[in-house]
């Protein structure tokens, strides 16, 4: 069987994630005698997987090269770099591409099973939209609209995340330039990532595909409690908005 | 033996039409017993081959015979449940005031060999046209039954289907039967079930029917979902960063990739990095040819909604008025769904006949001397008629004020069907700032062409942009933050519900009129007028009543699995799919009325057994809301 020593070094090299040997004694120590009499490959697979579904605070040992720095939040130093890798937790992710309440009508269609095939409800048509193409374009314009079912200028994001390292240290990170799998959909709370030779301006992390590595996982007892209280949420911080 | 030809129309003024062109103007009129609107006109006309030279007898119905009505013990509001009326046997029979129209088919098929059925050429017509014939074969069980087949009452036209009859299409027939039953099933049903239900609510409901549509309440539900999303809307803060350049003595206006962003901070930090960078780079100078297409051919739904946008006429109204209009032969048929003109139609014909306009008389010669295109094709053909066209030319005096108006849309569409797209040079140019992608874009309109005609359309030069190269650095004059606000959306207009109608399969476009007309009759829905002269808009407000129908039946379904409230537009959008399985004949009628008696039926039992949800939402509207 793979020592605790030994996952740690794969994984480190793999995934640059420096996992806490006790953390992993204890994987080791409560999996049964089936996985335990898992080859070293396998096993290291069952670990990656445990730990992208862990809290990093609890299964990654802490380095000061590995955490944010500890201010990083100060608006005050105009840009600065981080070298990392640091790895990360997501703790929330916002589309700050569109309003509240546009997300609030986009939830409501849902719950209202309009989400489903078949059952969409066209509700905003462009009357005398104009027909206008380049040459070859096709520039037919289209009653169907599927960028207005969405509430906002199509697309999404950019977004905003808060991002927490193994330290316990948050973070406010903004998505500069699209980065694949990150979305409301696709990213869950406690989802991990990895941060390398990132730029921070004003205390934001700014993310690009050059800067985040995206690992998946969650953390279950996080993002279920997340999504059911999503429109809650949206709602209380739109009537804070109009409160001000 | 009988010599005569009967000919049957759908209207009296399409009889009279038709029986001045196939007599050349020489025909003898004579009344009916027992209805002062139908007439018999009698003349002679050569059918050609196998007919020949026939008498001919021209009349005509007033729409439909025969209503659908339940049998005698079921008709009192009292008299069964309303559930009972999805199976209570129903009858079939000739309207009180129809009885001497059908009297007088009977008695002129007596004499005639061949009845030639002249109704409109659509759903509606085939089942009037069933209907005659029922009458005729009444009155003479051999008769030989012939349809004619047009769509303009403009007489060439007119005589080519006097000489090439076809068959009546009886799965059409069959689907607008099926139509008509479940209307007054499901009709029936849910109007008892509320009225009776909710009279006792409030005292404005005590001697007032509440009735139900399954076209009609979806077409409420729109109204009431927009007027709901105006009130809820809370308006947020977004910020953007726009760009500035002066060159060449002009200021350009350069547009955010972005657009805005709900985050303060993040822009601030987004427009620092921008500053930070000093230089903006050209990435892209793209000249391209833009070209601003020439309408599609037209159909009763864009007619409907460009009416009412441009012409500030109701929809309803548009329709009575293009229905005179094809009536007196100045326009085709204006009930058509198809975008795309048959290749056999000569449209430089039909340009020609515009020549002496006074207004666009000269543009039609133009198009003729070498102009001319043949008009794009839109993807819908109802294979029953042409996009709306003018037939033939009027002079504008001869036509009331909303003639003059529909007339002249019509026939400018026609023309810049006819005409070449507006051409012009677009330039885009993109800048990268920072890590911000900017845009600003020129257009230059080079060849108005088909906007000369259609005054409706706009498309205007931009100012001119100074010149750029691509790669070269500049450093913009200004870099700024703006701040906006979100905004509500507008009530519901007109047009845009007609828009949505359609797009989500309620009605058919000869309906949909009627449809909105009737949720302003039942007081559901009220007009209000905002603005005035050319920003005047007309908005659909719901009444109390109207919100709380619909939140009403909105309750009842909260929470079931798989059902659909009555105020969506899936259930009847199934319906009206289903009839166009009966006309192409993959279902039978029998098999379609009971499928959306199924569907309908499932939704009555949810509302019944959930009654106090809609009466909850009517107390909360019309008792305590009233009253506060």
């Amino acid at each position: 069987m793979a020592s605790a020593e030994q996952i740690a070094t794969q994984i480190q090299n793999t995934k640059s994630l420096n996992v806490s040997i006790s953390w992993l004694n204890t994987f080791l120590s409560t999996s049964n005698s089936a996985q335990r009499n898992l080859p070293t490959s396998a096993l290291i697979k069952t670990a990656l997987f445990r730990v992208l579904a862990s809290d990093f605070r609890e299964s990654l040992s802490k380095s000061p090269s590995s955490t944010l720095p500890v201010d990083i939040f100060d608006p005050n130093v105009q840009e600065r770099r981080i070298q990392g890798p640091i790895p990360v937790q997501v703790l929330d992710i916002e589309d700050i591409g569109k309003s509240l309440w546009s997300q609030v009508e986009a939830i409501e269609r849902v719950e209202r099973g309009e989400a489903i095939r078949g059952r969409e409800v066209v509700r905003t048509i462009a009357v005398g939209e104009e027909n206008e193409g380049t040459e070859n374009g096709n520039g037919r314009a289209s009653n169907q609209s599927s960028t207005n079912a969405s509430g906002g200028s199509g697309g999404s994001g950019p977004h905003r995340l808060i991002l927490q390292d193994a330290a316990g240290n948050k973070t406010v990170a903004i998505e500069m330039q699209s980065v694949e799998g990150i979305s409301l959909e696709k990213l869950s709370i406690g989802a991990k990532m990895v941060l390398q030779n990132a730029t921070v301006a004003r205390g934001m992390v700014l993310l690009n595909p050059g800067s985040v590595t995206l690992l998946g996982g969650k953390i279950d007892a996080l993002d279920r409690p997340w999504r059911e209280d999503r429109k809650k949420r949206l709602l209380e911080r739109i009537s804070s908005l109009q409160a001000r | 033996m009988a010599r005569k030809i009967l000919c049957v129309a759908e209207k009296p003024a399409i009889a009279r039409a038709v029986a001045t062109h196939m007599s050349g103007g020489s025909f003898q009129t004579h009344s009916i017993r027992g209805n002062q609107y139908v007439k018999n006109y009698e003349f002679e006309f050569n059918f050609g081959a196998p007919w020949g030279n026939c008498p001919v007898t021209m009349t005509s119905v007033i729409g439909h015979l025969t209503g659908l009505e339940f049998e005698r013990q079921y008709k009192g509001w009292q008299s069964c449940p309303p559930g009972s009326l999805f199976e209570a046997p129903v009858k079939e029979e000739v309207d009180k005031d129809k009885l001497p129209i059908a009297e007088n088919i009977r008695n002129q098929a007596r004499y005639s060999k061949a009845l030639f059925i002249w109704t409109d050429c659509d759903r509606e017509g085939e089942h009037i046209g069933m209907e005659v014939r029922t009458q005729a074969r009444n009155g003479n069980s051999g008769i030989e039954v012939r349809r004619a087949r047009f769509s303009n009452t403009e007489r060439t036209h007119v005589l080519r289907a006097a000489r090439e009859p076809i068959t009546l299409d009886e799965l059409q027939a069959n689907a607008v039967a099926a139509r008509i039953e479940l209307d007054l099933r499901i009709g029936a049903a849910f109007t008892r079930l509320q009225t009776l239900q909710l009279q006792a609510v409030a005292e404005i409901l005590k001697e007032k029917v509440i009735s139900y549509g399954s076209c009609q309440f979806p077409t409420l539900g729109f109204v009431v979902d927009r007027y709901l999303r105006v009130q809820n809307f809370k308006p947020e803060t977004f910020w953007g960063i726009k760009v500035m350049l002066q060159r060449e003595g002009k200021k350009v206006n350069f547009l955010w990739k972005r657009a805005h962003l709900f985050d303060r901070a993040a822009v601030i930090m987004m427009l620092e990095r921008c500053l930070m960078a000093k230089q903006a780079k050209v990435t892209k100078v793209n000249q391209k040819p833009k070209s601003k297409w020439r309408p599609l051919p037209l159909t009763t739904v864009d007619l409907q909604m460009m009416g009412s946008r441009f012409l500030r006429l109701d929809s309803q109204t548009i329709m009575k008025v293009a229905e005179a209009l094809y009536t007196k032969g100045f326009i085709s048929y204006p009930r058509t769904e198809t975008d795309q003109f048959d290749k056999a139609i000569d449209l430089r014909k039909l340009v020609e006949k515009q020549y002496p306009d006074s207004r666009w008389g000269v543009y039609a010669r133009e198009l003729i001397d070498g102009k001319f295109k043949t008009p794009r094709s839109g993807p819908h053909n109802d294979k029953a008629h042409p996009p709306i066209h003018p037939v033939s030319w009027v002079n504008p005096s001869q036509l009331n004020e909303n003639e003059k108006k529909v007339y002249e849309f019509v026939t400018r569409r026609f023309l810049a069907c006819c005409s070449d797209d507006a051409k012009g040079q677009g330039t885009d140019i993109e800048i990268q700032y920072g890590e911000e992608m900017f845009h600003a874009n020129g257009l230059i309109v080079l060849e108005r062409n088909y906007l000369d005609v259609y005054v409706y359309d706009k498309w205007e030069s931009s100012q001119e942009l100074p010149k750029f190269e691509r790669g070269e650095l500049f450093e913009p004059t200004e870099a700024n933050i703006f701040e906006g606000k979100t905004t509500a959306p507008s009530y519901l207009t007109e047009p845009e519900l007609i828009g949505l109608m359609d797009a989500n399969g309620i009605g058919t476009d000869a309906t949909m009129a009627e449809h909105i007309a009737k949720i302003k009759e039942r007081e559901y829905v009220v007009v209000n007028k905002r603005g005035s002269g050319r920003t005047k808009v007309e908005e659909l407000i719901p009444t109390r009543l109207g919100i709380a129908l619909v939140e009403g039946y909105d309750n009842v379904v909260t929470g079931l699995p798989n059902s659909i409230s009555l105020s969506k537009p899936f259930l009847r959008k199934e319906m009206e799919l289903r009839m166009l399985e009966i006309c192409a004949g993959s279902k039978t009628r029998q098999e379609v009325v009971q499928q959306s008696l199924d569907m309908y039926r499932e939704v009555f039992i949810h509302t019944q057994r959930r009654i106090a949800m809609l009466k909850a939402a009517c107390r909360k509207y019309l008792v305590e809301q009233a009253s506060s």
